[in-house]
């Protein structure tokens, strides 16, 4: 009886700490942010010796900041139904590897920049704009991350640095491709991109 | 915030919604894991014959979880949820615009690029942030004027007190004093956004050799911008080598601040001319909203 009082009691306390800590979105993207740069300064992981070791400690950041599927979706829009569920799946994997490529180099030139979060600003029901600030050199570049409450966990799918959305700089450019062209030309062009590197 | 909407709301039904919804909060988690109980019930007094039960019952949920959620994730989405489109721009030079991208692209990788890197090199950072700091406080009559023209007189008054102290306290504009002594945030503007204020649209997408995109309405802004900078009138005529020189030197200081942000976003694009008119277009729509 205790014991089974004991697995009630457990599922309940997860609960309660995961609903707390999803009711603050900008202090969950504050401690992923802070979690990534703390690897990108990490004296231990410089240098050609740290490069693999840290390339992993920023991916599994990146993954437990981002929704890479919503990320998708909304980057498509409505073209995501032309998909098939296969090509889908492929999509998310291949744009996670472009834009996990792309930005490191971006992440890394910020490492010795302060960065402020200022405030959230919600957008929908389910949807948070939270609003940072780095300060630079030669003035302060505005850093917004959208998130998305998703079982209960805040998820960054869209990042807006200045003024600028990735997902709908995204959307433009796959937009020309795919106003003329079916899903699978797309998908060769992101194997291409994502194979050169 | 969005979610301090909701709480309120919850709050206004009253204790017994929220009970109920934090009951129904567990019901489901004991619907969601009942191989996990299952599971945690023979552990205790297992035995021998404990550990392939619960081997089986790790792997039941384990294998059902992620696929249902999976398919839920990878499933079709409504129009509400794709989101709206974002701003868009005409662009009926397409062909004279991409070849003017390149243009500029190579001016980039040898002209400019190998320049910055020379200059970065030769000069320290604080000599080159205190030009930087000259170039930005010489600029301070057009965010003055386009402050005021936008119906911001504060900013247009904050902009004149930030010009006056950065001129005598930052040593004529070479130290942004009044940011750092007196914390004033002004806010940077120009022409083109006050024709955008006043409704002008964009007209359609641009690229200038070596200034860039822009659109007509932005041009217009440009030349406007440039007859309110002082260093304009430093010689008789607009163009001579003096202006020239002294917007080379603009270009390049700034340039060796942000050395691998046009790097970064053409690696990043899969059409690097889309992205970087979309980049324009957005940025200069969100610049006018605020």
């Amino acid at each position: 009886m205790k014991k089974k009082i004991a697995g009630m009691a457990l599922p309940l306390l997860l609960a309660l700490s995961l609903s707390a800590f999803a009711g603050v979105p900008l202090d969950t993207v504050k401690t992923n942010v802070d979690g990534v740069l703390e690897v990108l300064r990490d004296p231990k992981l410089q240098g050609e010796a740290g490069k693999k070791v840290k390339a992993q400690k920023i991916e599994a950041a990146s993954d437990k900041m981002f929704d890479f599927v919503e990320l998708s979706k909304r980057t498509l829009g409505l073209s995501w139904n032309k998909f098939t569920q296969e090509q889908r799946k492929e999509f998310v994997r291949l744009f996670k590897s472009i834009l996990t490529d792309a930005y490191m180099d971006r992440i890394t030139a910020y490492t010795d920049e302060q960065v402020n979060f200022t405030k959230e600003v919600p957008l929908s029901e389910d949807t948070v704009e939270v609003r940072s600030v780095v300060i630079g050199k030669q003035g302060n570049v505005p850093i917004d991350y959208r998130v998305i409450k998703e079982d209960n966990q805040w998820k960054v799918y869209d990042v807006v640095i200045e003024g600028v959305s990735l997902i709908g700089n995204y959307r433009s450019q796959f937009r020309e491709i795919l106003g003329s062209n079916p899903p699978e030309t797309l998908l060769d062009t992101l194997r291409k991109k994502a194979g050169a590197r | 915030m969005s979610r301090r909407k909701p709480g309120r709301d919850r709050r206004g039904r009253g204790a017994p919604g929220w009970a109920l919804g934090q009951a129904l909060l567990i019901v489901l988690f004991l619907c969601l894991f009942p191989l996990h109980a299952a599971a945690d019930g023979p552990d205790p007094s297992a035995g021998a014959g404990g550990e392939p039960r619960q081997l089986a019952g790790e792997v039941g949920p384990a294998q059902g979880g992620p696929e249902d959620k999976a398919s839920d994730q990878y499933g079709n989405v409504t129009e509400e949820e794709a989101g709206g489109v974002g701003p868009r721009i005409a662009d009926p030079l397409e062909s004279w615009n991409r070849a003017m991208y390149h243009v500029n692209d190579k001016l980039y990788f040898w002209l400019l690029k190998p320049a910055a890197k020379g200059y970065k090199y030769v000069l320290p950072e604080s000599v080159r942030g205190a030009i930087g700091n000259f170039y930005e406080n010489i600029k301070a009559p057009i965010r003055i004027v386009n402050n005021f023209l936008q119906g911001k007189p504060r900013y247009a008054a904050l902009e004149l007190a930030r010009f006056f102290i950065n001129s005598t306290m930052g040593v004529g504009g070479l130290s942004e004093c009044a940011t750092t002594c007196f914390g004033i945030a002004g806010r940077d503007t120009g022409f083109g956004q006050t024709l955008g204020t006043y409704g002008v649209g964009f007209g359609f997408y641009i690229v200038w050799p070596v200034l860039g995109p822009s659109s007509p309405r932005d041009t217009v802004g440009w030349v406007a911008d440039l007859a309110l900078t002082p260093t304009t009138y430093v010689s008789s005529q607009w163009i001579s080598p003096e202006t020239v020189g002294l917007y080379v030197l603009d270009k390049v200081n700034y340039t060796s601040f942000h050395l691998g942000d046009y790097e970064a976003l053409k690696a990043a694009a899969i059409d690097p001319y889309v992205a970087m008119r979309d980049a324009y277009v957005q940025n200069r729509k969100k610049a006018l909203e605020q």
